[in-house]
């Protein structure tokens, strides 16, 4: 620690409902790696069936351009998202902390506040979880917090709504 | 070196002259200052256009071995004939004019009287021109490379509402020191408040066209118009490819001497992308203002073809960035943008944000400044931005590297191996120059980074190929996002990004120190992120919420 007292920002109290890692799990099957995996499978078939002489040299750059990145995202994209996801909402500003390999932190005052928006897509329903969406005048503004669990994100959204409408200011 | 400092016609009336504007009546409370002349080397800067016909003729003198036909001594001549005429010209114009400041009497400068630059000029009809000290309002200093080679620079003075060139008074040419030193008194005097109090902001300047061609879009523009002709010939099906004239061209083309042929067909280019770029300069910007209608609308009109004129109200002016792409900056230009809400999508906004076209520096940080109602910051004293850590430097090499040299270098070496050494010679020229360019460019782009706060301001520069100064108005930031990879993290840094609800809506303060941005952002925009501080002590871990 240094020895001037510049402050910093400390991560975010509540962190996501555990479920999510499920939720980005199932989500990055569907989208990224459960295609590749399944276009390793389809080339490794076509190549058993027809062309069996191209298999050792296939079989190895299969496994290294898409077995084992879709195995790798699919295994560590939800773990590490669930421990950089977090949230807070304090008495001035809304404050979420988004993203795995690429992370973002993001503050906006309540004064500032918009709309709150709750989305619940089809798969996060199937495990109970919801998206909250914070948007303020400037897209760069806009705080998304994926993965709350429906209560948390309905009373986080009321909360919202009540703090934003309490705090004076024309959202500008 | 000959001084430019020679008393003219000392003691000589100015009222006696025959004058134009409010020449000083005889007796007037001032003193008598001498009249300046001109730097006599100025005769020689009128000798400058002689250098092209002057080398055509020894370049054709050296083609014939020597031999000078009649008709280069009719050249000749001609060429003696008008440096004779010109020579005469010039040198009456430089013994005819003169110029000086007069300033108020002690004691009775406070009659009302204020101090005023006074020109004459003119053979027969004697021309004097006066302007009052306190209505100069820019005094640039402009100079061409024969100038330059021989010390000497063009001064033009220009009052409020000038702009057009019928109310400036311009000096051709003085010596360098001389020159700076009657910029100094110029400006001593020059209103202040009046500069801010000023309506119009500017107004078009032909001399800025010269910054046109200073785009990528010289070269581009040339491929995407031709692109755009080959398309639109193949829509009416017409293929150019197969046209009698084009292939003959290309034949032809491939047949004469390479190493002409392919530098003139670049130097054709260039000019036909000059040309564009100045065309379009033109349709852009043909009578250009940008003003303040009343004390909260700033307007900006323009165009020829399209006129457009844009409004900006200034409660919605979130503040100002001056643009300065890289080679507009190489030859001392920037050009402004404003940073304001309701100005439509990206798309609209990056065509209606334009404050001033690409000018001269000077000029767009006077523009950035009035449109601010304050001075654009680093435009008084070279900008106090907090510089960025080494590490930043690191990463923009290691990134010039990674994406630029490596791919380039890389696939013809391997194909080079493969197949043919040609490619392989290739690859190493390849590594060679790109290695050299995107270390040069990463140092630059290191140089431009900083942040800083300047009074309501918030200021951040960055880029390289396009190096912005932004100054953002520190209350109208919405919110902070805190931007940070794997890399960043292990050096230390972090980006920081404000919202703000205008413009593009985000402004990147790339690669901080990770220790000083939260504590820049809080004392750029107080009033966001206080509560979720901590001060370096016991740090804190994210509890699992009780569910």
């Amino acid at each position: 620690m240094p020895e001037h007292a510049a402050p910093l920002l400390r991560p975010p109290r509540h962190r996501v409902d555990p479920r999510a890692r499920r939720w980005w799990t199932l989500q990055a099957l569907l989208t990224l790696s459960g295609p590749m995996l399944l276009t390793a499978l389809t080339m490794v078939v076509l190549s058993l069936l027809f062309f069996p002489g191209a298999l050792p040299w296939l079989g190895p750059l299969l496994l290294v351009v898409l077995v084992l990145p879709a195995l790798g995202y699919l295994l560590v994209m939800p773990r590490w998202r669930y421990a950089v996801h977090a949230w807070e909402l304090g008495s001035q500003a809304v404050y979420a902390a988004g993203g795995w390999f690429w992370q973002k932190r993001r503050i906006a005052p309540l004064s500032r506040v918009q709309t709150v928006d709750t989305v619940r897509g089809p798969l996060q329903r199937r495990y109970g979880l919801a998206t909250v969406t914070v948007t303020t005048a400037s897209t760069a503004g806009d705080i998304k917090i994926a993965g709350l669990s429906d209560a948390d994100a309905e009373e986080l959204s009321l909360r919202i709504s009540e703090a934003a409408q309490d705090v004076p200011g024309d959202a500008a | 070196m000959s001084t430019p400092r020679e008393p003219g016609v000392p003691g000589t009336d100015p009222g006696a002259s025959v004058g134009s504007g409010p020449a000083a009546p005889p007796g007037a409370p001032f003193e008598e200052t001498p009249w300046r002349r001109l730097d006599p080397r100025t005769l020689l800067v009128h000798c400058g256009w002689m250098a092209a016909p002057l080398g055509s003729l020894a370049l054709t003198a050296l083609a014939t071995g020597g031999r000078i036909n009649t008709e280069a001594w009719i050249t000749l001549a001609a060429i003696s004939a008008s440096f004779a005429v010109l020579t005469t010209l010039g040198l009456i114009r430089w013994a005819r004019t003169e110029f000086r400041i007069t300033l108020p009497r002690r004691g009775e400068g406070a009659g009302g009287a204020s101090p005023t630059f006074d020109v004459r000029s003119g053979l027969l009809t004697r021309r004097l021109r006066s302007v009052p000290l306190h209505r100069i309002r820019t005094v640039d200093l402009t100079a061409t490379p024969v100038h330059r080679v021989l010390g000497v620079t063009v001064l033009r003075a220009g009052t409020a509402g000038s702009g057009d060139g019928s109310s400036e008074l311009s000096l051709e040419a003085l010596a360098v020191p001389e020159a700076e030193r009657l910029r100094t008194e110029l400006l001593a005097y020059a209103d202040a408040e009046a500069i801010a109090n000023d309506p119009v902001v500017a107004r078009i300047n032909w001399r800025w066209l010269r910054y046109a061609p200073l785009t990528f879009w010289v070269i581009g523009g040339v491929f995407v118009a031709a692109g755009g002709a080959y398309r639109a010939l193949d829509g009416i099906g017409i293929e150019a490819w197969k046209l009698g004239f084009v292939q003959r061209a290309f034949t032809e083309f491939g047949a004469s001497a390479l190493w002409l042929t392919i530098p003139a067909a670049l130097v054709a280019i260039l000019a036909l992308g000059s040309v564009g770029a100045v065309v379009l300069y033109v349709e852009n910007w043909w009578s250009y203002c940008l003003e303040w209608t009343d004390s909260r609308t700033l307007r900006v009109r323009r165009g020829l073809l399209t006129t457009r004129a844009v409004t900006i109200e200034r409660a919605r002016l979130r503040g100002v960035v001056l643009r300065e792409p890289l080679l507009l900056r190489a030859g001392g230009g920037a050009l402004v943008r404003a940073v304001a809400g309701g100005l439509g999508n990206r798309e609209e906004n990056r065509k209606r944000s334009g404050l001033l076209p690409p000018a001269p520096r000077a000029e767009a940080l006077r523009v950035a400044g009035g449109t601010l109602r304050s001075p654009f910051p680093g435009s008084a004293a070279p900008a106090a931005l907090t510089p960025h850590p080494r590490v930043a430097l690191r990463r923009r090499r290691v990134r010039g590297l990674l994406f630029v040299v490596l791919p380039g270098t890389a696939v013809p070496a391997g194909l080079g191996a493969a197949f043919t050494p040609v490619l392989l010679h290739c690859a190493w020229i390849y590594a060679l120059i790109t290695t050299a360019l995107s270390l040069w460019l990463a140092r630059d782009a290191y140089r431009n980074l900083g942040h800083g706060l300047d009074g309501p301001y918030l200021v951040a520069r960055s880029g390289t190929f396009s190096r912005d100064t932004v100054a953002l108005q520190r209350d109208a930031v919405a919110a902070w996002t805190f931007s940070t990879s794997p890399f960043t993290r292990r050096a230390g840094l972090v980006t920081l990004t404000a919202a703000v609800a205008a413009g593009d809506d985000g402004y990147r303060i790339p690669d901080l120190p990770a220790a000083d941005a939260a504590g820049f952002a809080t004392t750029a925009a107080p009033g966001i992120l206080e509560e979720f501080l901590v001060h370096p002590g016991p740090a804190p871990v994210p509890e699992q919420r009780s569910r």
